[in-house]
């Protein structure tokens, strides 16, 4: 995989889980040509954000919620494989988003980004959300 | 059964847990992701209060975070029993409903909320996707389905959809018989996509890649005709758009809306200027 990696040392600790996902939204944010993350429930909760202020993180959060479940029951319904990763472009920019267990990961980012790089990086964000969150939620 | 027990006790294991402490706990976790713990917690407290609106309203969250429907429903009815007009309990009714592509009745209760709260954003974000859904256009390039025989799939094609933005298919290649409601549920994603890219003030949406496990489904769209390809998941971001911009440009001269032919050029051949520039913009 091309493109920079997300560098997170995260622990199994459950009790420093909210700091580790503040951590993934800014390492993503800090990433070429990226404008802003979050990572929303798949009830539309915003669990971390760091997007311009020029963007409403709630409406933003709750449709990126909506599209992301939308996405998952259309597959379910056609019996095919439930969506990773999604990019949706337009004049002014790129949204791109991200399933994984906890909800969804949304990146913000410019036209003229590297599609490549922020698909690895969301890759690694859901891998190491992955590794810390399933144990604990296995446990219960 | 560690973890069990930390929850039900409070630390020192002194006093029980009071039910707005477990829910404020309960917030606290779901505000990590950890929501199994929280759920945990949520039960308790209404093990305390079972008429406590708040724990059925965490709890309606939590299960529709854990993508849990139908126990969520229950809850978000149980709260609107006891509060016909709670906000968040219609809003998330709502999005149940469009989730089960019952666009009527999340209307429906996204108006009940709005009357009570006209201020609501997640609700008035989500009332835009939905008037965008019904305001679709279903009339544009209808006249003609494209000859899809003449659309040629790259090598490692797997299949075409060519539709309207409302849903309506034109053609496919293969001929599937899921190929209608693949185009259905195309249309309901992109409408969302664009809402979003709105609110995000990036203007309108014109590509998406979707990627699942197997496929990578390349689109392409001007609000009212979407062409969308599937091909391999490892297929080169850049090569994918290149594709879907040469059959995007084939369905435009199919359809009569295109100056000049593209004659379906072979796979990688742009078929016009703006198409690669475009390509190269978000690759």
């Amino acid at each position: 995989m091309s493109g920079p990696r997300l560098k997170l040392a995260l622990e199994h600790d459950s009790s420093s889980r909210g700091g580790h996902i503040r951590d993934i939204v800014q390492e993503l944010k800090r990433l070429h040509w990226v404008r802003g993350a979050l990572i929303v429930a798949a009830d539309g909760f915003v669990i971390a954000a760091d997007l311009p202020h020029t963007v409403a993180v709630d409406p933003l959060a709750a449709l990126a919620a909506t599209l992301g479940r939308e996405l998952e029951t259309s597959a379910a319904r056609l019996r095919r494989p439930s969506f990773c990763t999604a990019l949706f472009s337009a004049d002014d920019g790129t949204m791109f988003l991200a399933a994984c267990r906890i909800g969804y990961l949304v990146v913000l980012a410019d036209a003229q980004v590297n599609v490549q790089a922020i698909r690895g990086a969301l890759a690694d964000a859901v891998a190491l959300i992955e590794a810390a969150w399933a144990p604990a939620e296995a446990t219960g | 059964m560690p973890l069990l027990r930390r929850l039900w006790t409070p630390r020192g294991g002194r006093a029980p847990l009071t039910v707005a402490e477990a829910l404020r706990r309960a917030e606290q976790r779901r505000r990590e992701g950890r929501y199994t713990e929280a759920s945990l917690l949520v039960e308790r407290g209404l093990t305390l209060d079972p008429g406590n609106i708040t724990a059925h309203l965490l709890a309606a969250y939590l299960h529709t975070a854990r993508r849990a429907t139908a126990p969520a429903k229950e809850e978000f009815r149980w709260v609107l029993g006891r509060d016909p007009n709670h906000a968040r309990a219609l809003l998330g009714l709502a999005r149940i409903a469009l989730e089960e592509g019952d666009a009527r009745t999340c209307h429906d209760l996204l108006r009940r909320a709005l009357r009570f709260y006209p201020d609501f954003p997640e609700a008035a974000a989500l009332m835009e996707a939905v008037h965008a859904r019904e305001t679709a256009p279903s009339t544009a390039p209808s006249a003609r389905a494209p000859r899809v025989e003449r659309l040629r799939l790259p090598g490692t094609g797997r299949a075409l959809i060519v539709a309207r933005a409302d849903g309506g298919l034109l053609a496919s290649q293969p001929v599937a018989d899921d190929a209608k409601d693949v185009a259905e549920a195309q249309a309901r994603a992109l409408r969302l996509a664009a809402t979003a890219l709105t609110r995000a003030g990036l203007g309108p949406l014109h590509r998406a890649i979707v990627e699942d496990g197997r496929d990578a489904v390349f689109t392409r769209t001007d609000g009212e005709l979407v062409v969308s390809l599937a091909l391999p998941r490892a297929t080169d971001p850049t090569q994918g758009l290149l594709d879907v911009n040469r059959l995007w440009s084939a369905t435009l001269h199919e359809l009569g809306l295109a100056a000049t032919s593209p004659a379906a050029a072979p796979s990688a051949t742009p078929a016009d200027t703006s198409a690669a520039d475009s390509t190269r913009r978000v690759s």
